[in-house]
């Protein structure tokens, strides 16, 4: 993926070191996110990717570094002023995290609706035109998540993530558990909004065609640590063991 | 052997040590979820609807154990009291025993198995998926917009639960007192009457405050912290139930101690 790329820095990390008890679990982490850059995090399970976004938007306190958000330092940031900052960021969850007592439309329109007053036909409109560019149909708006599938669950989670336009996205495995046909909608999806509102993503990852969609960069974490950083051209050549051993699960050639 | 006597020491210090930061935990807990109680925006949707799922449909559940409790009281006190020849006081004791402590026990014990449990499970359930990190990342404070509702509901609904509940437990003794009994209604209506005394009914109102505290301090306070998945759903709902249940027994005599001792 190649974006006409700014020099401002949306997200900076600079030595972020996070454990468990005394488990180490990313040890002196840093890189920057730049505007209109899409950033893809791989490793394998366990390697530390879920907890560096929960550490990057707040949910978790790193134990060392730093984390700036447009400039603006989050780590021991005043909550009030960290909630303003993580309105203005699209986050998808793992496993979705839609909120079970809600519609779909409800989901998809939540931070919206805590930003400005919406009406009901008006949000519900809203939520529909976003859905409608995931390929989902506007039946499942009045249906709860539980009555729909995992891989629309999925999909109502990016929309809420994506409701609204906002400038910087962050996917926690986007695709997984999506059939390949749907994993490439997202892929395309995840492209058009980073094109269209000229923000910046970063996506969690295992699916290493989807890396070679929507990536600018790459970083593995491996061994708690930062291990290899490139494009995804530089990937498919690297030396790097871990990487080979990801690039042999798949053919990402095939996808760029 | 000193080494055993070390071994068993450290570790009833170190759960000894657990408890203490626990209650330290909830105390916070506590004290944040007040706080949140008087913040606003309040959620008044949220807040309509668990009035409805606490008060309207803890209700026959309530209503059912009370009515049993006041015929069973009927019953038992009649039967005990025959051979005193003081049937007449049946129902100054089917009152008393219900305004008092029946009640506001067995309607704060069904509640919190009823409504605790569901409390419990439902913010378990959300933290173990994400949910509430994903409340946080959306503009909306968790303790605001999840605990406070059920907080304000409870204490809402249970002291109205127990207003209820008393009348029902009182008519299920009139109904055994005049129809098993045979006892005159008059007479029976106007010993319950004479003997009604507004401070058993404050009584039982502020046991009914403190049991609604009790049970959504509780159980949001369980699901709140839940961990582990599917397994910590599982804990939180029982030892919301357990422990809501146990505190409700200490404080009924506490609160009694006050008002009577």
């Amino acid at each position: 993926m190649k974006n006409k790329l700014n020099n401002k820095t949306i997200i900076e990390v600079k030595s972020l070191t996070k454990s468990f008890n005394d488990t180490l679990v990313l040890n002196n982490i840093n890189f920057k996110l730049l505007e209109g850059e899409s950033l893809a995090i791989i490793g394998a399970s366990g390697s530390g990717k879920s907890v560096l976004l929960k550490n990057i938007i707040g949910l978790l306190k790193p134990d060392k570094g730093s984390i700036k958000i447009n400039g603006v330092e989050m780590v021991n940031l005043k909550r009030s002023i960290k909630e303003k900052i993580l309105l203005d960021l699209g986050i998808t969850f793992q496993h979705g995290a839609l909120f079970d007592s809600l519609q779909n439309w409800e989901n998809i329109v939540f931070k919206i609706r805590n930003k400005e007053k919406l009406s009901n036909k008006n949000a519900k409109e809203l939520a529909l035109s976003i859905i409608k560019r995931l390929g989902l149909n506007s039946e499942i708006l009045t249906l709860y998540p539980s009555e729909i599938s995992g891989g629309m669950q999925k999909r109502v989670a990016i929309a809420r993530a994506i409701c609204g336009d906002p400038k910087v996205l962050l996917f926690d495995e986007p695709t997984s558990g999506l059939d390949p046909v749907t994993g490439s909608l997202i892929d395309k999806l995840i492209k058009a909004a980073v094109k269209t509102v000229g923000g910046s993503a970063i996506t969690i990852t295992h699916d290493m065609a989807s890396v070679c969609r929507i990536a600018d960069k790459v970083i593995l974490i491996d061994k708690q640590t930062i291990s290899w950083s490139g494009t995804p051209e530089d990937m498919l050549k690297a030396n790097n063991p871990k990487i080979k051993d990801f690039i042999k699960s798949t053919n990402p050639k095939l996808f760029i | 052997m000193i080494k055993l006597i070390f071994n068993i020491c450290g570790s009833i210090g170190q759960k000894f040590l657990k408890f203490l930061s626990n209650i330290g935990h909830f105390f916070v807990f506590f004290v944040n979820a007040i706080f949140w109680i008087f913040k606003p925006p309040w959620y008044f949707k949220k807040i309509f609807y668990q009035i409805i799922d606490i008060g309207y449909f803890s209700l026959p559940v309530v209503g059912l154990t009370t009515f049993f409790s006041g015929m069973v009281l009927a019953l038992q006190t009649y039967n005990g009291f025959t051979e005193l020849n003081t049937e007449t006081t049946v129902a100054r004791v089917v009152l008393t025993s219900i305004t008092r402590e029946l009640g506001p026990v067995l309607t704060g014990l069904m509640v919190a198995g009823r409504i605790g449990a569901k409390m419990a499970a439902e913010i378990a359930t959300m933290r173990v998926t994400d949910q509430i990190d994903a409340l946080g990342t959306l503009g909306t404070r968790p303790m605001q917009y999840l605990i406070a509702p059920k907080i304000i509901a409870s204490l809402i609904c249970i002291p109205v639960l127990v207003l209820l509940g008393n009348t029902i437990g009182i008519l299920g003794g009139y109904v055994i007192a005049i129809f098993k009994l045979e006892f005159s209604p008059n007479i029976y209506l106007y010993a319950t009457l004479e003997y009604l005394q507004w401070i058993d009914i404050i009584q039982g109102t502020v046991k009914a405050v403190i049991f609604g505290l009790i049970i959504s301090m509780v159980s949001c306070y369980f699901g709140f912290n839940a961990t582990k998945g599917a397994e910590g759903v599982g804990y939180a709902t029982t030892a919301s139930v357990v422990i809501s249940s146990v505190m409700i027994l200490t404080s009924t005599y506490i609160i009694t101690a006050l008002f009577f001792g």
